[in-house]
């Protein structure tokens, strides 16, 4: 089932060049898509558009077969929850819970219940020693999983995260990972949108979507994409180290095209 | 960071942490009241301020408050104070009458010593009256107590929540924008503007802070703006609260013990106004203080 479905979708913030040029796409209920691209490619645009932070200049968007407009984008952002690139810009509460409480006070959510939600989504992503703390002693990568705690508290069936791991260091990157994963396994249903830039985080996911000057110029999953080198270097996409391995030990003449993940390599590399 | 460390909020939990806020706002206004009524005798001004502060020291004490910030903060203010003092001893006023020493040929007044000196008493205990608010209460409450506070405004269409939500936006964003001003004053330091050295060139070298810090502000808010909506924030929506404020025992204590420093104060002041003035050490000792 489709959960969005974008059709001829176009979008400009100045009069003479386009962000989102007469995209259209699909997004299946229950998938992790990254969308991946160069900058000013429209990835960061597209999220702002499903959302319903902009307004598209033509074109439509449909969530769950209800098309996105003024009336209904309150009761489709109900649906979406989303992460942005910048972990100290989407930190509104002056504490951990308050920023987690933020979203849910918004929602009505009765305060008696606020507490237990707080604490949950505080243990999934593993803040929940610091919920009394300031943001300016949290590390980008901390905030951030603030950030996703916020936005799973409110039981979103999309989750967006506009290079939600854009600027924070490698640790941090890997501590999202594991958060991605985990959410993924506990919540079948969950339809992620990943805008990245990053090739190890798209590799978890089940399909990728580049995107160059406003279009989605190719789509499939992950190994296909970055597996296609006339791909990788017309849209500048940097290989994941596991294709560049495969692709390195196949010019020395091994035969590795069934070996799917690292760990099949390693135990490939070490006979 | 050190500069703002003055009524800082400290995480203790002390008796006055527990009061509300509300009643915490509304006791200090009752104790600003109370500090600004004067009355027609010095001394009995003097006392009564006296025994305000010793009050108020009482209640620092309880709450845990450092005193050496409080004073910090004093010594920080030294220009103020001689200012003041030049003002009030050199500028002749007519209602002064305690002559203490010709300077040359200007006459200076006990008077003016005296003015200064309660001025000072009062700024003593405004500071210490904030100080005791901003320390024992967290910013998220004090906002939403003075939202509270501001509520009976709301059918007027005051926008109280609106009010509340900039001002808690505001204080959660000093330290990152703090943290922001010192990266750019580094940057641009390596740069060549230098911050240190003379006054024209200091002014200069604001210019190049001021600039990138205002963009990235405006930056920043677009972007808050963005994370408040996609979060389903709407100001005119109805929100629940996760910090529920209740007024417990502490507060009736405090209730009482407030009042009757407003009372007390209150009725001297109307009495000295309207009845007769009143002399606390003529009253207790039966003798003329003189002043």
């Amino acid at each position: 089932m489709d959960k969005i479905v974008v059709k001829n979708l176009t979008y400009s913030y100045t009069a003479n060049s386009k962000a989102v040029d007469d995209l259209s796409l699909q997004i299946e209920q229950g998938s992790f898509t990254s969308i991946i691209g160069h900058n000013g490619s429209g990835k960061s645009t597209l999220a702002k558009l499903i959302v319903g932070l902009l307004k598209a200049n033509n074109g439509q968007i449909f969530v769950d077969d209800v098309l996105l407009d003024e009336i209904s984008v309150n009761e489709i952002r109900k649906k979406i929850a989303i992460v942005f690139q910048n972990p100290d810009n989407q930190f509104i509460g002056s504490t951990v819970e308050d920023d987690i409480a933020f979203g849910l006070e918004n929602r009505q959510i009765p305060s008696k219940d606020m507490p237990d939600i707080i604490k949950k989504y505080a243990e999934y992503v593993k803040m929940e020693d610091y919920l009394k703390k300031e943001p300016t002693f949290l590390s980008g990568g901390q905030k951030q999983r603030v950030a996703i705690a916020g936005a799973l508290a409110l039981k979103p069936e999309i989750l967006i995260l506009d290079e939600a791991t854009a600027m924070i260091d490698a640790k941090g990157k890997r501590e999202i990972f594991l958060t991605i994963k985990h959410m993924r396994k506990d919540n079948p249903d969950l339809t992620i949108i990943s805008i990245t830039h990053e090739v190890e985080e798209a590799l978890l996911s089940d399909r990728v979507i580049v995107m160059d000057g406003g279009k989605a110029v190719y789509s499939g999953s992950p190994m296909e994409v970055f597996s296609n080198k006339e791909v990788r270097e017309k849209y500048k996409l940097q290989a994941p180290f596991l294709i560049s391995l495969k692709e390195e030990l196949k010019e020395n003449g091994f035969d590795v095209d069934d070996l799917n993940d690292i760990k099949e390599v390693t135990k490939f590399l070490c006979q | 960071m050190s500069e703002l460390s003055f009524g800082r909020y400290s995480p203790y939990n002390t008796v006055v942490h527990r009061i509300d806020p509300r009643s915490k706002i509304f006791y200090m206004i009752l104790l600003f009241v109370a500090i600004f009524l004067q009355l027609t005798t010095w001394s009995t001004n003097l006392i009564i301020s006296g025994l305000i502060l010793l009050f108020l020291i009482v209640v620092m004490m309880i709450s845990r408050i450092s005193f050496r910030s409080l004073a910090k903060s004093f010594v920080s203010m030294w220009f103020l104070f001689i200012f003041l003092l030049v003002i009030y001893v050199l500028i002749p006023n007519q209602t002064y009458v305690h002559k203490a020493f010709n300077l040359g040929s200007l006459e200076i007044y006990y008077d003016a010593f005296y003015q200064w000196g309660y001025i000072m008493l009062r700024l003593v205990m405004i500071l210490c009256t904030t100080m005791i608010l901003t320390s024992t209460t967290k910013p998220m409450d004090l906002t939403n107590g003075l939202e509270w506070g501001m509520g009976f405004l709301k059918p007027l269409h005051f926008p109280a929540h609106e009010i509340a939500m900039t001002i808690s936006i505001a204080l959660r964003f000093i330290p990152t924008i703090l943290d922001e001003t010192n990266r750019i004053m580094k940057a641009q330091s390596s740069r060549g503007v230098d911050f240190t050295h003379g006054i024209i060139k200091r002014v200069r070298a604001i210019v190049s802070l001021i600039i990138p810090l205002f963009v990235s502000a405006i930056e920043r808010s677009e972007e808050l703006a963005n994370a408040m909506e996609a979060r389903g924030y709407d100001p005119k929506a109805k929100r629940t609260h996760f910090h529920v404020m209740r007024f417990s025992l502490a507060d009736l204590f405090s209730l009482i013990i407030i009042l009757a420093i407003f009372g007390g104060v209150l009725t001297l002041f109307i009495i000295d106004k309207n009845v007769q003035t009143v002399d606390i050490i003529k009253f207790l000792f039966n003798v003329e203080a003189g002043f």
